[in-house]
């Protein structure tokens, strides 16, 4: 195996982890919103919203792993061969988002979902449901940010 | 002033005006109204006070509204009228001119035929439901039996022979015809259908044979299938079953129409429902006033920007009332208007999405919109979105009539466009790299470390921003101490740590940070008793450094939603480019382009929003910022399915 591929690797982790970490919870939250808009279909929109919360870290996840494609060369002309260790970096440089979209995307889906039942009974309290939904993403805010970093950083 | 100062008044007038001045306040909508038994004047009235029995027209009323609300869930369930994305978070109501209101209001004696027509109808269907799940189950009962040729009314107990329809277990069918033929020599038996699970059979036998069968099938787990009341074979009757259905249907869509014909009396109801339920408001409030036999008294809150116009407006259409006002007192619970002009009136509905400033507290929108602004732009940092987002909310203002924070949030949205502009244009994102201008400033994806340390340094300020207004409000609240101790301090203390990193003020950095840190050991604790204490209390509080820390820290994230915008865009055009090539190519390019950068604008600004939002909350307002107060609530019209426009002409 070139580093290349160990660097294809870190990009199928944090597309693939924090892609399950969103679906898992985009999952949970959409349960809760189904019963709630059999009661209130009214509510389709606002609960939308919340749905969409926990869909985040997939997207940063897919970012991860569009930028490692891009650096070594998937996307584009011609494909660039690392050394071992590189790809070992690449690798490693994806673990922080891989690892904590996958979790912070099942709790922030559970919050979601709870607010969910708040909103059934106050719709002007949509705001405060949101707030507490991304006290959870900020982990995965800072996860994509250290991946970022990391990715960044990585001569090649 | 961001907070509009309140007055309380009191209005005492004749009890034949009583009606009139409701209708006037109502109509006013300028005043919170105090239920008089939990105000201070009640004690003194209590004696006097009437009881009055509005009791009875109260409930009246009430049923009156449920019947109309009956009405409308009946037209919403069979005919809905759909609300469109937009219009879920607004709520879309009826627009009426007052003229077509009254005439509208008006027609309230109809209401009753309406409930009546719609109850009857609405029994009918419930009718029609039943009958026809009955059919069906029975048609499911049947079915099994569809091959057998035998009519159901043939299948009796004689004198010689007993005829049935049975079902059995699959699984027992063995054992069943074993014991069967063993201890019942003379019987018939056919097998009509069988399934997995179950054996559907026709069983005859001789009448003298009937007690062991019984037990036979009893031990064999077999049930009697019986049909009473049906004649001809089962097939036949599944036909009569399914004839009857399609009757029920054209029954249903008969009754279907007979609602459709009353459609026409919505509005109608709709305007009733909310011309009741003010009414019946009105009379609640009539119901909290202390009044006695010839008098009323009502006590309320008054924003003093509108005050004149009351007593002006009360001094004219009645004659006997009479207004006071007065300023609150210490430790009256004040309801909170916020007031602030402009485009800082948008980011109202921040902190109220938050909390309402309590009374006597600083507003703190004027404080939180600029950087509010600032970190929008920062975070979609685009000015192609920018520039579509920004015309996306003056289409939808345009469009809808909004109110209240509906308005003020897509006003916010609109802002927030143009500081992304602005923000696009210093670090040159056009669609992501779709156009490729140079930045005017730098390019975070290029430096983001540089990027970085801007996003630590825009955040430092904020908090610093924060301490401030706090340090502010314990001058001005007369603690000029509490100020140096609990944000002077602090400040010197941080910088002096921040400056470490500099070797060229290593010394001055050094003396800061410990004189900050000694000036916080020795006051923070100022509140507990005992001189240990006092000290272990002070030196515990500087683990708070951690939460400046986080607090700091925290502020990458604008960093970081910058970069997902902007790397989210490139991914878009870098996909698009892939299937460009041919003519259909081009085409699916477009598409590409277009689908994807408004799922991105979309995306970008639900994190953008968001993650501004919580730096203020968490980040900003912790420092200063408590809320809790009451949301001033005036007395006045409020509907939930109309909206009465103003009339062009008288």
């Amino acid at each position: 195996m070139t580093g290349t591929e160990i660097a294809l690797i870190g990009a199928a982790l944090a597309v693939g982890l924090a892609g399950i970490g969103s679906a898992i919870g985009v999952g949970i939250v959409g349960q809760s919103a189904a019963g709630l808009v059999t009661e209130d279909p009214d509510k389709f929109g606002q609960t939308l919203l919340l749905q969409a919360l926990p869909g985040t870290q997939g997207i940063y996840g897919l970012l991860a792993g569009f930028i490692i494609m891009q650096t070594v060369g998937v996307i584009g002309d011609e494909l660039l061969v690392l050394t071992i260790p590189q790809g070992y970096a690449f690798l490693m440089a994806s673990l922080p988002i891989a690892i904590v979209g996958l979790v912070s995307g099942i709790y922030q889906g559970r919050v979601s979902a709870a607010a969910v039942g708040l909103i059934a009974k106050r719709p002007e309290e949509l705001g405060k449901g949101i707030v507490y939904a991304v006290m959870v993403e900020t982990y995965a805010v800072l996860a994509l940010l250290a991946t970022i970093m990391l990715l960044f950083g990585i001569p090649v | 002033m961001p907070i509009i100062e309140m007055k309380k008044v009191f209005l005492l007038g004749h009890r034949e005006e009583r009606e009139s001045i409701f209708s006037l306040l109502h109509k006013l909508g300028s005043v919170e109204l105090l239920d008089i038994k939990s105000g201070e004047a009640w004690e003194e009235f209590e004696a006097l006070v009437e009881p009055e029995h509005t009791g009875e027209t109260a409930s009246q009323a009430e049923s009156s509204l449920s019947d109309i609300r009956y009405c409308l869930d009946i037209f919403q369930r069979y005919f809905p009228v759909r609300k469109n994305f937009i219009q879920q978070f607004t709520g879309a109501k009826l627009e009426l001119t007052e003229q077509d209101y009254r005439k509208l209001v008006g027609r309230l004696e109809e209401v009753k035929a309406v409930y009546d027509s719609c109850y009857k109808a609405e029994e009918k269907i419930a009718r029609i439901r039943n009958e026809e799940t009955q059919s069906q189950n029975l048609i499911e009962e049947l079915q099994p039996w569809a091959s057998l040729s035998l009519p159901l009314e043939q299948l009796t107990d004689g004198s010689f022979a007993t005829m049935g329809l049975y079902t059995a277990v699959a699984d027992s069918l063995v054992d069943l015809q074993v014991a069967l033929s063993e201890k019942v020599p003379a019987h018939y038996f056919e097998e009509v259908l069988s399934d997995n699970e179950f054996v559907y059979f026709f069983y005859a036998g001789l009448t003298e044979d009937a007690q062991v069968t019984r037990d036979i099938f009893k031990d064999n787990t077999v049930t009697t299938v019986t049909f009473p009341g049906l004649k001809g074979t089962a097939t036949q009757n599944i036909e009569l079953l399914y004839d009857k259905i399609g009757t029920l249907r054209e029954e249903r869509e008969s009754v279907l129409k007979e609602i459709e014909t009353l459609l026409e009396h919505r509005p109608m109801l709709m305007a009733c429902y909310d011309y009741m339920a003010n009414e019946l408001q009105k009379n609640e409030a009539v119901a909290n006033l202390a009044r006695t036999e010839n008098s009323f008294l009502l006590e309320g809150w008054v924003p003093v920007p509108v005050l004149n116009d009351l007593e002006k407006s009360v001094a004219e259409k009645t004659e006997t009332a009479v207004l006071a006002a007065r300023d609150p007192e210490p430790g009256e619970n004040v309801p909170v208007l916020l007031h602030n002009s402009g485009p800082v009136g948008a980011y109202e509905v921040v902190t109220k999405l938050y909390s309402t400033p309590r009374k006597g507290e600083l507003d703190p929108t004027p404080f939180m919109a600029p950087f509010f602004f600032v970190f929008f732009g920062i975070c979609l940092s685009d000015a192609g979105y920018g520039i579509i987002l920004s015309l996306l909310a003056l289409y939808v203002s345009r469009k809808l009539k909004l109110e209240g924070m509906g308005k003020q949030l897509i006003y916010l949205l609109f802002l927030g466009g143009i500081s992304s502009v602005f923000f696009g244009i210093l670090f040159g994102g056009y669609f992501g790299d779709l156009i490729k201008l140079p930045p005017i400033w730098f390019n975070p994806l290029d430096d983001p470390m540089r990027m970085l340390f801007y996003c630590f340094g825009i955040g430092l300020f904020h908090i610093y921003f924060g301490m401030g207004v706090q340090a502010f409000r314990n001058i001005k609240a007369g603690h000029p101490l509490s100020a140096l101790y609990d944000q002077g301090f602090w400040f010197i203390f941080l910088n002096g740590l921040i400056l470490l990193a500099l070797p060229d003020y290593s010394a001055v950095a050094r003396w800061m940070a410990i004189g900050g840190g000694v000036g916080l050991v020795l006051t923070q604790g100022r509140n507990q008793n005992g001189i240990i204490m006092k000290f272990l209390s002070g030196l515990l509080s500087l683990y708070n450094i951690t939460g400046y820390l986080s607090d700091v820290l925290s502020y990458s994230r604008l960093l970081a939603l910058g970069l997902a915008s902007i790397v989210i865009a490139t991914a878009i055009n870098a996909m698009s480019e892939m299937v460009a090539g041919s003519i259909i190519g081009v085409g699916i390019m477009v598409l590409v382009l277009m689908g994807g950068h408004l799922f991105n604008i979309v995306i970008s600004t639900l994190g953008s929003y968001v993650h501004t939002s919580r730096l203020q909350y968490i980040e900003f307002f912790s420092k200063f910022f408590e809320g809790g107060g009451k949301a001033f609530q005036p007395f006045k019209a409020q509907t939930s399915y109309i909206d009465i426009t103003e009339t062009e002409k008288g």
